[in-house]
């Protein structure tokens, strides 16, 4: 059984931007050969999402802080985000998706749709999120 | 991400693009589809063939271009999407809007 590992990474946006977790994600694969394609790119896409928004939606003008961590176990992956931006005030019930010609509002349904837990917590002024995936047996 | 336009003819544009469609480079690609539909060409081709990953912001720019393409009388069709692309399109319900074609050089074949 494949030991459990944990990667860590401080980024701070701007300068650092979703391709930071992407290339952060890059190693995390290379050490970890025995995760299927499908769950990589389906937490990798429930990621992105997460970290797309905080960067987005949590910059209060002066950019924010982000410490992420992903650690992987024999049955799940899981992604916590703890970032300096203003409070999280993005609901986490999984909405309906918008209208097809509508440009943006999916970034949550996808979050929902890929991973098998999703929390938030807003503490000692920051916002605690956590993603975790079931990994296929 | 790295996009390379190669004009077809007829009204059509193909878009290669190279990389990771997500919300750092959405605006490149909606830049580049909104130049070709401006200078005559209504009929875009993106070719995915080297796209190793997009999110909800890629898919907005996409959702952006083919408006833009039908706008001005035109489409925006795919081409060639990889698995974690397809994964993303289905999961949107963007498979009947976004339809993959299998090559981006004959997408605009029937028309």
């Amino acid at each position: 059984m494949a030991e459990t590992s944990v990667h860590t990474l401080a980024m701070v946006a701007p300068p650092d931007d979703v391709d930071t977790v992407h290339e952060m994600l890059e190693s995390v694969w290379a050490s970890a050969p025995q995760i299927s394609m499908r769950d990589r790119f389906s937490f990798e896409t429930a990621l992105i999402e997460l970290a797309s928004n905080v960067i987005r939606h949590a910059d209060g003008g002066g950019g924010i802080s982000c410490d992420l961590t992903v650690e992987i176990t024999a049955d799940q992956i899981v992604a916590c985000l703890i970032d300096s931006g203003l409070a999280g005030n993005i609901s986490l019930i999984a909405r309906s998706m918008p209208g097809e010609l509508e440009e943006s509002g999916r970034g949550l349904s996808i979050i929902h749709a890929l991973v098998d837990e999703v929390d938030y917590d807003r503490s000692d002024d920051l916002n605690h999120w956590r993603i975790a995936r079931t990994l296929d047996s | 991400m790295d996009i390379t336009v190669k004009d077809l003819g007829d009204g059509v544009a193909v878009l290669h693009l190279d990389g990771r469609l997500n919300m750092v480079t959405a605006s490149g690609l909606r830049d580049q589809v909104g130049t070709a539909v401006a200078g005559g060409r209504n009929r875009i081709a993106v070719d995915l063939t080297k796209i190793e990953f997009i999110d909800s912001s890629g898919l907005g720019a996409l959702i952006n271009g083919l408006k833009t393409a039908r706008q001005a009388g035109g489409d925006l069709r795919i081409a060639s999407p990889n698995e974690q692309v397809k994964l993303v399109l289905q999961l949107t319900n963007m498979e009947r809007l976004l339809t993959a074609y299998d090559d981006a050089e004959t997408a605009f074949i029937d028309g």
